[in-house]
């Protein structure tokens, strides 16, 4: 078959499957023969991805629709991660949604269905766009079909959170348009064409034309703006509302791939940044991105008394590591920050789904309220504290080896002081994480916290195909910790920043 | 100074000055109305700068840009003020007194952060620049300060029609398709927040972000 | 400069004999749109005359500002109006026909009537001086701003300097400098003049009276004075903002025909202007004192943009 075909196709299934899926869900509905569509739209996507990763690996990128798509190693890798997380959290939906109509709460599965299925196709567009404005189109397309998604509950908390998180998001996606207008700018007056002006390769391959001080403030906007989206200080108060209100899925989709998605972005941004004017600008800004968010982060976890709002702090505190890995911006920090977004992804996916079945055996989110989880519900505190000792950076699960290599490439960048400063509150969020934890999973069964809600529900055991993602998540997560074979090619071309 | 340099400095006027009167006014019903005008006053712009460079697409551009701001949303922000006077901003985070001061110093600080862009270009266009800049500024400054759900719509399109306005001043406009793109995803968001603002009053009785106060640490 | 001088004259004696027949029209305006038959044009001249007939009455205890407030008042507004360019930009009072001095000048009568509401002593005249001085402090800042935008395009101050060179380049009038300065000027002109939406001019209600309240204690020839100044200053307030805004019809020479038609051109604008006013007023309610200085924090704003604006865009 002819090669422009193929790419065509390659790059274009991951967008149009979960399209299909969608319009399907909203046609037909949710119900026994449609609830799996979701999954198998995703597992299309890991299929593609893992097409466009051999093709990317063996031929370069792939480029299509006159350039309007594109894919380099970072989108063939992003592309994994979205579909291995998507096919999981999909596949956690069925059991999610029968329990909530078990218990009759929750919005309506039909848009459910349609509106999940939307929101990959918008993240895997925003991964394939080929152009900074395409991008940003599909990163604030991702805010409007999820608006509703975390307002699925219709309760004054879910409201709430989806207006902030609505409101919030588009401010700072907005600032990140300003940012691609001002580049836009520079872009046109350093000599490139319309067509190519908001092109990253482009962009990078022009820089030096690029006028210093504009693309300073373009820079500055877009970190700030993509960062919004990826739940980087100072425009995070959203994250922890809309991931505790969410459904659990969705909660894992947006916390284990939306903030990748986004800070990819930023990424690209860098790229051209750094071509342009030096590493230092967007390093200085992206240090202080990252600490500032570690801090809040850890500050928080610290006095928090909610599982969800917990889980939502700890992936503000992941970003917050893998925006310092970005400053570092060597080799080995760019790989092992791409590592850690697959890890991150695939260990938040399983705690947050596994938190949504928390939620709806205990009906409660308070920490204070959970006891003995181990004894009650062995299978289900298993795969909690498994998840939870791969999100803390535990071997053998990948987040270790990651953040090993954040570590070890930092000193080598001689950025010691930032670096260990990181560390340290990741420390402090390591404690309170595992503080928190050990409360809801020990203890003693006879004697309740006060204040325990009747446990009615408490019967309930975990379906099987409630647990075979789960499972299979963390066995991913331990397998990429172990060796990273399959995908180290990938790394280290996405981690050149090239092909 | 050239017949379409002082027209494009009128026009950018008016989109200033209607960024203003929304900073001004309290009334959403009033704030829509300058919401028109200063959408009107944007697709003015793309006019002239299509007349001016001689970009026929930037018609098109500029009858879209007219039709949705100018048109559409402000009439989909009108219809979601409901007969009750609660709408009406009755107690932002600072007065309006004080807004306005710090909107003087928003607009001297929107010219100086746009010196750079300024430079890059000795045209008309390039000089009225920090104009969209002030604008993005104030609609930050309402998004801030104000507690209804509905003001906080206006300042975020004032926001929207601030950055775009600098898009044609820059570089007359992103590439058509960013541009609709663009354009269609801030219509969508601006129909989800209404959908929420329903629901706000559904739930809360009112559109009072204050009383949102359920989620915090 | 016997020409000039006689410019000068003329403008004074338009302004003293219009000004009581501007405010007659715009009352008749407002009471045929308000559906009444209206006193007429000519009734300001006709209380006047009347008041100007009647034995002087002071209160007791007055001193020589409340004595010399009218007088001042007439004063000020006759010198502004001898020097501000009205139909021609030769006046005699060339040299001094500054903008920041007509400012000074129209101030000065404001702070001269708020001592003679000080000087009777009474509640009312305290509280209306208190309001008319704090609608003054906040109205300066934002005629100066607005002042300095339009003498920064031309480099001047100078009155006439300024009218002549917009009448030389018609075009810059519309460009956003002018245009912000001259939204910023009207409304302090509104605020200066006590019209709606500042002071309602024709209310006596003690909680919102603002200039009434000043002048509650005059009577006789010094009340008609009163009224006189007030109406003057308004005529002056309004020609000097078409003179600087819309200039068209201000001779550039002294020839007899040029200037007629000025004079005819001067009536016209002010009255249309006048007309504007007295039509919007039936349309709005006063403002609620404590937002007036919203209202003037807007205008400040505006006359913060034109300078900006002027600085930047041109």
């Amino acid at each position: 078959m002819d090669r422009t075909l193929t790419d065509a196709a390659l790059l274009l299934v991951p967008i149009a499957a979960p399209l299909f899926a969608a319009a399907v869900y909203a046609v037909a509905g949710w119900g026994r023969a449609t609830a799996h569509l979701g999954t198998a739209a995703a597992a299309l996507i890991l299929a593609s991805g893992i097409a466009v990763a051999v093709s990317v690996a063996h031929d370069g990128p792939l480029t299509t629709l006159g350039g309007w798509l594109h894919a380099d190693a970072l989108s063939a890798f992003l592309l994994l991660v979205i579909g291995s997380v998507a096919t999981l959290a999909c596949a956690a939906s069925p059991a999610y949604l029968a329990a909530e109509r078990a218990a009759d709460e929750g919005g309506s599965s039909r848009r459910y269905g349609a509106l999940v299925s939307c929101f990959l196709a918008a993240m895997c567009l925003g991964t394939l766009a080929g152009n900074l404005g395409l991008a940003w189109i599909a990163i604030e397309a991702t805010t409007i079909v999820t608006a509703f998604l975390v307002g699925h509950h219709h309760t004054r908390a879910a409201l709430e959170a989806a207006w902030k998180y609505t409101v919030i998001c588009s401010v700072g996606i907005a600032l990140a348009l300003l940012g691609i207008v001002v580049l836009y700018d520079a872009a046109r007056h350093a000599g490139l064409s319309e067509a190519t002006a908001l092109n990253p390769a482009a962009l990078t391959a022009h820089a030096r034309a690029l006028d210093p001080a504009v693309t300073r403030m373009a820079t500055a906007f877009m970190i700030l703006g993509f960062g919004a989206k990826a739940g980087l200080a100072p425009l995070h108060a959203w994250l922890p509302d809309a991931h505790s209100q969410a459904p659990a899925p969705v909660s894992a989709l947006m916390s284990g791939v939306l903030l990748a998605v986004a800070f990819s972005q930023i990424l690209r941004v860098k790229q051209i940044a750094d071509a342009a004017l030096g590493p230092a600008f967007s390093r200085t800004l992206l240090l202080i991105a990252g600490l500032a968010t570690l801090a809040l982060a850890a500050l928080l976890l610290l006095a928090q008394r909610d599982y969800k709002r917990m889980l939502a702090y700890s992936s503000m505190e992941h970003m917050g590591l893998i925006a310092v890995a970005a400053a570092i911006g060597t080799r080995l920090a760019l790989a092992a920050l791409l590592l850690h977004i697959a890890g991150h992804g695939l260990a938040k996916t399983v705690a947050f789904t596994a938190s949504g079945h928390l939620l709806q055996a205990e009906r409660t989110t308070r920490i204070a309220q959970i006891r003995a989880l181990a004894t009650r519900r062995p299978a289900l505190a298993g795969i909690l504290a498994a998840a939870l000792l791969a999100l803390l950076g535990l071997p053998p699960f990948s987040l270790f080896a990651s953040e090993l290599g954040i570590a070890r490439a930092g000193f080598a960048a001689h950025l010691g002081i930032p670096v260990a400063a990181a560390f340290v509150l990741a420390l402090v969020a390591f404690a309170a994480l595992a503080r928190h934890t050990a409360a809801m999973l020990l203890g003693d069964d006879e004697a309740p916290a006060a204040g325990a809600p009747p446990k009615t529900a408490a019967t309930a055991r975990l379906s099987l195909a409630a647990r075979t993602p789960l499972i299979t998540g963390l066995t991913a997560v331990a397998a990429l910790g172990i060796t990273a074979w399959p995908i180290n090619t990938l790394l280290n071309l996405a981690a050149q920043g090239g092909r | 100074m050239s017949a379409d340099a002082q027209l494009l400095d009128l026009a950018a006027g008016a989109f200033l000055l209607a960024a203003v009167a929304i900073l001004w006014r309290r009334d959403v019903r009033a704030q829509t109305a300058w919401l028109s005008l200063q959408g009107a006053a944007l697709a003015a712009i793309a006019v002239i700068l299509g007349a001016d460079q001689a970009h026929p697409e930037l018609y098109a551009v500029a009858a879209a840009v007219g039709l949705l701001r100018a048109v559409v949303l402000p009439a989909l922000v009108r219809r979601a003020v409901t007969a009750r006077a609660e709408d009406r901003e009755s107690a932002p985070l600072i007065n309006v007194g004080a807004s306005l001061l710090a909107a003087v110093a928003l607009v001297l600080l929107a010219y100086a952060v746009a010196q750079p862009l300024v430079r890059l270009e000795a045209t008309t266009a390039a000089r009225a620049l920090p104009v969209g800049l002030a604008v993005v500024l104030i609609g930050l400054l309402i998004l801030v300060t104000r507690r209804k759900a509905l003001s906080q719509i206006v300042g975020f399109l004032l926001l929207d029609n601030g950055i775009t306005a600098i898009a044609f001043l820059a570089a007359a406009g992103v590439p058509i398709l960013v541009e609709f793109g663009v354009s269609f995803d801030l219509l969508l968001a601006v129909l989800v927040l209404r959908v929420l603002t329903a629901r706000m009053r559904a739930v809360f009785g009112g559109s009072d972000l204050d009383e949102m106060r359920e989620l915090h640490d | 400069m016997i020409a000039a001088l006689l410019v000068s004259l003329i403008q004074v004696l338009i302004v003293l004999l219009g000004a009581p027949l501007l405010v007659g029209a715009m009352r008749q305006l407002r009471a045929v749109m308000e559906g009444r038959v209206g006193g007429g044009v000519l009734q300001p001249w006709r209380d006047l005359l009347k008041l100007l007939r009647k034995a002087p009455q002071r209160p007791e205890g007055t001193g020589a500002a409340f004595r010399l407030a009218p007088l001042l008042g007439v004063a000020c507004c006759a010198v502004a109006a001898a020097a501000i360019p009205l139909i021609s930009t030769r006046t005699g009072l060339d040299a001094a026909a500054d903008l920041i001095a007509v400012v000074a000048l129209l101030t000065l009568s404001t702070a001269a009537l708020a001592l003679a509401g000080l000087d009777t002593a009474t509640a009312f005249g305290g509280m209306g001086a208190s309001r008319e001085m704090t609608i003054t402090a906040l109205a300066e800042p934002a005629i100066l701003t607005a002042v300095f935008a339009l003498a920064a395009k031309v480099g001047s101050t100078n009155l006439p300097a300024i009218v002549a060179t917009t009448l030389g380049h018609g075009a810059r009038l519309a460009s956003p400098a002018t245009l912000l300065a001259a939204v910023a000027l009207g409304v302090v002109v509104l605020a200066e003049t006590g019209r709606l939406p500042v002071d309602n001019p024709a209310t006596h209600l003690e909680l919102t009276m603002v200039h009434e309240a000043v002048v509650l204690e005059y009577s006789g020839p010094d009340l008609a004075l009163i009224e006189l100044g007030a109406a003057m200053r308004l005529t002056v307030l309004l020609g000097l903002w078409s003179s600087l805004f819309a200039p068209w019809g201000v001779a550039t020479s002294a020839g007899p025909t040029r200037l007629l038609l000025a004079l005819a051109v001067f009536a016209g604008k002010t009255l249309a202007l006048g007309a504007l006013i007295a039509a919007a007023e039936v349309f709005m309610a006063k403002l609620r004192l404590f937002r007036v200085p919203e209202l003037l924090a807007g205008s400040f704003l505006l006359a913060v943009l034109a300078v900006t604006a002027s600085f930047f865009l041109a």
